[in-house]
C-alpha cells in the first residue's frame, strides 16, 4: 500500500464511520430521511407517468380530436369536431 | 432526487404544451372576414387512424356564392363532394391521388369541409366512419 492509497482508504473510512455514527445516534432523523426520499420518489413516478401519458397521447378524455383552431372567438372546440362528424354523415345519406 | 425533479419538471411542461400548428389551408382562409374558418387536427376516424379537417362556413349568402364560385361548385342543393388537390383544393383530382382533400360542400349549412387523405387506409377509414355513424343512428 502506498501513501496515496492509504489516504483514500482513510477518507473513505472517515465518511463511512461518520454515517454509522449518525445512524446510531440519530435514528429518528434517519427515518425522516427515508420518508422524504420515498415521498420524492413517489412524486417522480407521478411525473414520469404524466410525461408518458402526454407524450404518447393516451386518451385522457373521450374527445375525438387532438386540437382545434378557429378564426372566431367564442365557439366551443367540440362544436367543430361535431361538425366534421356530422358532415361526413350528411354526405352518405 | 431534487436534481431528478429539476430535470423532470421542464420535460413535463414540454410534453404538456401542445404546439398548435395551423394548416396552410386554414391559414389561407382564416383572415377572411366573411367566413368562419376552423381546423380540427387529429380528427379520430377509427381506433388508430386520424386525419385533419378544415371547415369553411360562409357567414351570409353573398359569401356562400363567392365560396361556391371559388371552388367551382355548380349545384345549389344537397351535398357536393370531390377530391381536391392538396395545395389547390378547388382543382379536382383523381380518386387515387395522394395526398388530397376529400371536400364536401353542404349547401344548407353554407359549409365546405375538407378531410385530408394521405393514405388508402385513411380513405377507407373515412368511409367506415360514415357507415359506422349511420349504423349508430339507426
Amino acid at each position: 500500500m502506498d501513501e496515496k492509497h492509504f489516504e483514500e482508504l482513510w477518507e473513505q473510512e472517515e465518511r463511512q464511520g461518520l454515517q454509522r455514527r449518525l445512524q446510531q445516534e440519530y435514528p429518528a432523523w434517519q427515518q425522516r430521511r427515508r420518508v422524504r426520499r420515498t415521498a420524492l420518489a413517489s412524486v417522480a413516478m407521478v411525473l414520469v407517468a404524466g410525461i408518458t401519458l402526454s407524450t404518447f397521447h393516451f386518451p385522457l378524455s373521450t374527445r375525438n380530436y387532438d386540437s382545434v383552431a378557429c378564426n372566431r372567438n367564442g365557439i366551443a372546440e367540440g362544436h367543430w369536431a361535431a361538425e366534421a362528424s356530422r358532415i361526413l354523415t350528411i354526405e352518405t345519406l | 432526487m431534487k436534481r431528478l425533479l429539476l430535470i423532470l419538471m421542464p420535460l413535463m411542461l414540454l410534453a404538456c404544451s401542445h404546439e398548435e400548428t395551423e394548416l396552410p389551408l386554414y391559414q389561407r382562409y382564416a383572415p377572411r372576414q366573411d367566413l368562419t374558418v376552423a381546423q380540427v387536427k387529429g380528427f379520430q376516424l377509427g381506433d388508430t387512424l386520424k386525419t385533419d379537417v378544415v371547415l369553411l362556413v360562409a357567414d351570409d349568402s353573398a359569401a356562400w356564392a363567392e365560396l361556391k364560385a371559388e371552388f367551382d361548385i355548380r349545384t345549389s342543393e344537397g351535398v357536393t363532394s370531390w377530391m381536391g388537390d392538396i395545395d389547390e383544393p378547388a382543382r379536382r383530382v383523381k380518386r387515387a391521388v395522394r395526398p388530397a382533400w376529400r371536400a364536401m360542400a353542404v349547401h344548407a349549412d353554407r359549409t365546405v369541409a375538407f378531410y385530408r387523405v394521405d393514405t388508402e387506409a385513411q380513405r377507407q377509414a373515412l368511409m367506415d366512419y360514415q357507415m359506422k355513424t349511420i349504423e349508430n343512428k339507426q
